[in-house]
C-alpha cells in the first residue's frame, strides 16, 4: 500500500505547482471577489391568506417545487406560508393544491416542509430570517444560516403596490426596508450573490431603494401596472396561477438540473403582451453579466460528484468549499483544466493521510509524536487504550502484592 | 472436640455462604428484579444503575458521560461496566450479568472480612498471650469473628437487596474491605490499591488513611500498648519479645508511596478516557463536586435532602460546610481514643460516613453491619443491643411504606418518609456510641484484670 500511494503522490506534488500557477491566473481574470459559491438557498415567502389567496400559495409552492427539484434542500429553503389553502374547509380536494386547471401536479405532497405558517409570517419575522437577528431559542431550521459563498433566491408574492408589500392584510413591508435588510446583509456578509424575484402589483417598485452590491432583482410588473393571474379554475373556484410564476415555471419545466440555461434567457422569456405587464429587472447592481451565469446558480444547487480512491476524510469547510467550487468557477475556465483542479485537490488529501500512514516517514516536519497522537486521537483507539489499563491493573496489583511479600 | 466443633462450624459457613448466594440467584430471577432498583433507599444517584446505563450511552454516542447531570461515578466504572448494561441473554433478565458481578463481588467481599476476622482473631489472641490473661478468660468461647462477619454480611437482607437492586454499593464495598484486608495482613500495594479505589469511587473512604496508618504502623487491634507496660512492670521482666512492637514509620512511607503510584495511574486512565469532554476537573466536579454540594435532593434515606430542600440560597454554603464537618471534626477525637484498635476505628469512621454522607444507601449500611462481625467478642456487652436490632427492623419495614404513603397515595408527605430517615440515623448514632462505649468498657475490664484496680 506504501509503495502504490509513494509515486502517485509524488506526481500531484510536480503537479501542484503548475496548477496553482494556472489558478491563480484564472482567478485574476474573473471578477475579484473574495469568497467562491459554496451554497444555494432560497427564500420563499407568500404573504397573502385566505381562500381567495389560493394562487399565491400556490405560486410559492410551484417555486418550492421547482428549487427542489434543481437541486436545494430543505435544510436551504426557508418557506414562508399562511399554509390555510390545503386543508381550508372550502377546498373541494382537501389536502391538495393545484397550479393548473389540468390538476396534473399536486403541489402539497410528501414532502413540503414549511418553517414559517400562518401567523408566524410577519413583517417582524421575515426580516429576522433575513438580517439573521433572531431570537435565541428560535430552531436552525427557521434560520436563514446563509454565508459569503451563498447565492440566495428571494421569491415574494402576493398584494402589492408602490413600494409597498403587504403582508396577511394586517402589516406592510416598505421598499426602504427591504433594501435596509439587504444593506444589513450584505455588511454582514450574509450573501455572495442575492436574485430577488417579486410577483404582485406594481412589483418593481418595490426594489426601487436597492443598493448593495450583487443584488439582481425581477418584477412582475412596473410602477403603475397590475400584475394579473392567469386562469380561473372553476373546479376549485378560484384562480390557481399568477402569470409571471405560469411563465417562469413554464421556462423552469422545460430545464433539468444539469442544463445550462443563463438568466438572460429567463429574463427574456418574459412576454409582455402575455404577462399583460412588463416585467422589469434591474441589474445595474449586479456585476456579472445575465448570459454568462447559468439560472441553476439561483434556482438550483448543482453539485458535481467526485469520486476518490482514498478512503473519506472528514473535510474541512475550505476543502469541501473547493469541491462545491467547480460549478461557481468562471466559464472561462476550461472543463479539462477543471477536472485537474479535483484531482489536485484529491491530491492534497492523500497528501494530508500520508504521514499518518507512514508514520511520519514522508513529511519531515511530523515528528513521531504527532502521528502517535493522531493515532491516539480516535475514539476506538482511546476505548481499547483505557480497557488494556484498566485489565492490567489486576496483574500490575498480584505482582506487586506478591514481590513485596 | 475442639476439632470437631471447628469442623462443623465451618462446615455450616460454606453451607450459609452457599444459601445466601442462591438466594440471591432466586431474586434475581425474580420479574424486573423485584423491582428494588427503583427504590430511593437502594438506588441514590451515585450507585443507581439506571444512571450508570445511561452514562454509558452518552459515552458511546460521543458525548460526555457526566452531560445532563445523570451519571456521578467514575469513567473506569463506564468501561468496565458499560458494556454490562447493554448484553441481553436471550430468555435471562435483564441485567443477569451485572448482577452476577454484584453477587461475585459480596462473595469476595465476605471471603476478605473472613480472612481479616481470622487475623483480627489471631491478633487479639497473641495479645492476650503477652498480657498473660488466657487463664482468666475463656477463649474458648471466643466466636469465630471472621465467619460470622462474613456471614453477617452475606446474609444480611440489606446487603442482599444492594446486590439485587443493582447497585454499585457491592463494588464500592469491596474496594474497602479490600484496603482494610491489605492493611490488616500488611500487604502494603493491595491495601494502598484498595483506598486508592474506594477514594475514587466515592469519597468518603479517604478519611480511612488514618486506620490504615495505624494498622500499617503499629498492627492489628490490641489492648491499650499501657496495659502492655504495666503487665511487664509487675512481672519485672522486661521481655521485649512479648511487647508489642512501637509505631514504626517504615510501612507508612512504603503505603504512601503505592497510593501515589495507584493514584497516578487512576488519574491517567481517567484523564484519558475524558480527554476530549473537559479532562479531569470535569470529572472532580461531577463527582466530587457533586457530592459535597448535594445538587440532587431527591429522597433517600438520609438528612441531608430534606434540610437542603428548604434552607435559603445565602446560607447554603454554610450549611453544607457544617454538614460536611460534621464528618469531619469527628475523625480527630475518636482516632486519639481508638488509636490502638485501628480496624475498630475503621469500622466507626464508615458507620458515621453511612449516615453522614450525602446520599446513603443500605449499601453503605451493609458495609458498616458487615465489619460489625469482627467486633463480637469485644461488643458482647453492649447494650441496647436488641432495641438497635429491632429498631433496623422497624426502620426497614416502615421506610418503603412511608414512601408509598407519600409518593403513590399522596396521603402523607415528605414528612413522613423523613421521619423514618431520622429514627434510622437515630439508631446509627446509638449503635456507634453504644459500640465505642462497649469497646472502651471492655478496655477498661482487661486494665481491671491486670492491675487489679477500677
Amino acid at each position: 500500500m506504501e509503495t502504490f500511494i509513494n509515486p502517485k503522490s509524488l506526481f500531484h506534488l510536480l503537479l501542484l505547482p503548475c496548477l496553482l500557477l494556472y489558478s491563480s491566473i484564472a482567478y485574476n481574470s474573473s471578477p475579484v471577489e473574495a469568497a467562491m459559491h459554496t451554497n444555494n438557498w432560497a427564500v420563499l415567502v407568500c404573504t397573502s391568506r385566505f381562500w381567495f389567496n389560493y394562487r399565491h400559495m400556490a405560486n410559492t409552492l410551484s417555486l418550492y417545487r421547482t428549487v427542489k427539484r434543481l437541486g436545494i434542500p430543505d435544510e436551504r429553503i426557508i418557506l414562508m406560508l399562511a399554509d390555510d389553502m390545503a386543508c381550508n374547509t372550502r377546498n373541494k380536494y382537501p389536502a391538495q393544491v393545484f397550479n393548473n386547471e389540468n390538476h396534473r401536479l399536486n403541489l402539497y405532497g410528501d414532502n413540503v416542509e414549511v418553517d414559517y405558517r400562518g401567523y408566524e409570517v410577519t413583517v417582524e419575522n421575515f426580516l429576522r430570517v433575513l438580517t439573521g437577528r433572531h431570537e435565541t431559542a428560535v430552531p436552525r431550521s427557521k434560520r436563514l444560516l446563509s454565508d459569503e459563498g451563498s447565492h440566495i433566491l428571494l421569491y415574494m408574492t402576493g398584494h402589492g403596490g408602490d413600494e409597498f408589500l403587504k403582508f396577511q392584510d394586517s402589516e406592510e413591508l416598505q421598499s426602504h426596508d427591504l433594501a435596509d435588510a439587504v444593506k444589513q446583509m450584505k455588511e454582514k456578509h450574509r450573501f455572495k450573490e442575492l436574485l430577488i424575484m417579486v410577483d404582485t402589483c406594481q412589483a418593481a417598485t418595490l426594489f426601487n431603494q436597492l443598493q448593495s452590491p450583487g443584488v439582481l432583482a425581477i418584477g412582475s410588473s412596473m410602477k403603475g401596472e397590475n400584475s394579473y393571474s392567469h386562469h380561473l379554475d372553476s373546479d376549485v373556484g378560484v384562480s390557481v396561477v399568477d402569470r409571471f410564476t405560469y411563465y417562469t415555471l413554464a421556462f423552469f419545466e422545460r430545464l433539468n438540473i444539469y442544463d445550462n440555461a443563463s438568466l438572460s434567457s429567463l429574463f427574456s422569456s418574459y412576454n409582455p403582451s402575455l404577462l399583460m405587464s412588463t416585467a422589469y429587472y434591474r441589474k445595474d447592481l449586479y456585476k456579472r453579466r445575465l448570459e454568462e451565469v447559468p439560472v441553476t446558480n439561483f434556482f438550483g444547487s448543482v453539485m458535481e460528484t467526485i469520486h476518490t480512491d482514498a478512503a473519506y476524510k472528514a473535510l474541512s469547510r475550505r476543502n469541501s468549499g473547493r469541491f462545491e467550487d467547480e460549478m461557481s468557477l468562471d466559464q472561462s475556465v476550461h472543463h479539462i483544466k477543471r477536472r485537474m483542479l479535483i484531482k489536485v485537490n484529491d491530491g492534497d488529501e492523500i497528501h494530508d493521510i500520508n504521514p499518518e500512514l507512514l508514520q511520519g516517514e514522508e513529511g519531515a516536519s511530523k515528528c513521531p509524536w504527532s502521528t502517535f497522537r493522531k493515532k491516539f486521537q480516535k475514539a476506538e483507539n482511546v476505548d481499547s487504550l483505557l480497557n488494556y489499563g484498566l485489565v492490567a491493573m489486576i496483574p500490575l496489583l498480584v505482582i506487586s502484592t506478591w514481590l513485596v511479600q | 472436640m475442639e476439632k470437631l466443633k471447628k469442623k462443623i462450624g465451618s462446615f455450616s459457613f460454606w453451607n450459609w455462604v452457599i444459601a445466601s448466594i442462591i438466594f440471591r440467584l432466586i431474586l434475581i430471577y425474580f420479574p424486573k428484579n423485584l423491582n428494588l432498583s427503583s427504590r430511593p433507599e437502594v438506588s441514590t444517584p451515585l450507585t443507581s444503575f439506571r444512571r450508570l446505563a445511561e452514562g454509558y450511552w452518552l459515552k458511546q454516542s460521543s458525548m460526555s458521560s457526566y452531560a445532563g447531570s445523570m451519571y456521578h461515578g467514575s469513567p473506569l466504572l463506564l468501561s468496565l461496566l458499560g458494556p454490562l448494561t447493554v448484553k441481553r441473554i436471550e430468555g435471562q433478565p435483564n441485567h443477569l450479568l451485572y448482577s452476577l458481578v454484584s453477587v461475585i463481588a459480596d462473595v469476595v467481599s465476605a471471603m476478605l472480612i473472613r480472612a481479616t476476622g481470622q487475623n483480627l482473631r489471631l491478633a487479639y489472641l497473641r495479645s492476650l498471650e503477652s498480657l498473660d490473661l488466657v487463664k482468666q478468660i475463656d477463649v474458648s468461647e471466643f466466636l469465630f469473628s471472621g465467619d460470622i462477619a462474613a456471614l453477617i454480611y452475606l446474609c444480611n437482607p440489606f446487603t442482599i437487596v444492594a446486590c439485587v437492586g443493582l447497585s454499585t454499593s457491592p463494588i464500592e464495598n469491596m474496594a474497602v474491605i479490600l484496603c482494610l484486608y491489605g492493611a490488616c495482613s500488611r500487604l502494603i500495594p493491595l491495601a494502598a490499591f484498595g483506598w486508592v479505589i474506594a477514594t475514587h469511587l466515592s469519597l468518603y473512604p479517604a478519611i480511612l488513611i488514618i486506620p490504615v496508618i495505624f494498622l500499617l504502623g503499629c498492627g492489628p487491634d490490641s489492648p491499650p500498648r499501657k496495659l502492655f507496660l504495666q503487665r511487664h512492670q509487675q512481672k519485672e521482666v522486661l521481655n521485649q519479645l512479648k511487647l508489642p512492637p512501637g509505631f514504626s514509620w517504615g510501612p507508612i512511607i512504603h503505603f504512601a508511596f503505592w497510593a501515589f503510584l495507584w493514584s497516578v495511574y487512576v488519574l491517567v486512565l481517567c484523564g484519558i478516557s475524558l480527554k476530549q469532554f473537559g479532562g479531569l476537573w470535569e470529572m472532580f466536579k461531577s463527582t466530587y463536586g457533586f457530592i459535597l454540594t448535594v445538587e440532587d435532593l431527591s429522597p433517600n434515606i438520609g438528612v441531608l435532602w430534606y434540610f437542603f430542600a428548604e434552607v435559603f440560597e445565602f446560607f447554603r454554603n454554610f450549611f453544607l460546610i457544617v454538614f460536611h464537618v460534621n464528618i469531619l471534626f469527628m475523625i480527630l477525637p475518636l482516632s486519639i481514643r481508638l488509636r490502638h484498635r485501628p480496624c475498630y476505628l475503621a469500622f466507626v469512621y464508615v458507620a458515621i460516613c453511612s449516615m453522614l454522607k450525602s446520599y446513603p444507601s443500605v449499601g453503605d449500611s451493609a458495609l458498616y453491619l458487615g465489619l460489625l462481625g469482627w467486633f463480637v467478642n469485644e461488643l458482647a456487652d453492649m447494650q441496647f443491643s436488641l432495641f438497635l436490632f429491632c429498631g433496623y427492623v422497624g426502620v426497614s419495614l416502615l421506610s418503603p411504606v412511608m414512601h408509598n404513603l407519600w409518593i403513590w397515595r399522596g396521603t402523607g408527605n415528605a414528612n413522613f418518609y423523613f421521619t423514618t430517615a431520622m429514627v434510622y440515623a437515630c439508631l446509627q448514632i446509638v449503635l456507634v456510641v453504644e459500640g465505642v462505649s462497649a469497646v472502651l468498657n471492655h478496655d477498661r475490664k482487661l486494665r481491671i484484670l491486670i492491675t487489679g484496680k477500677p
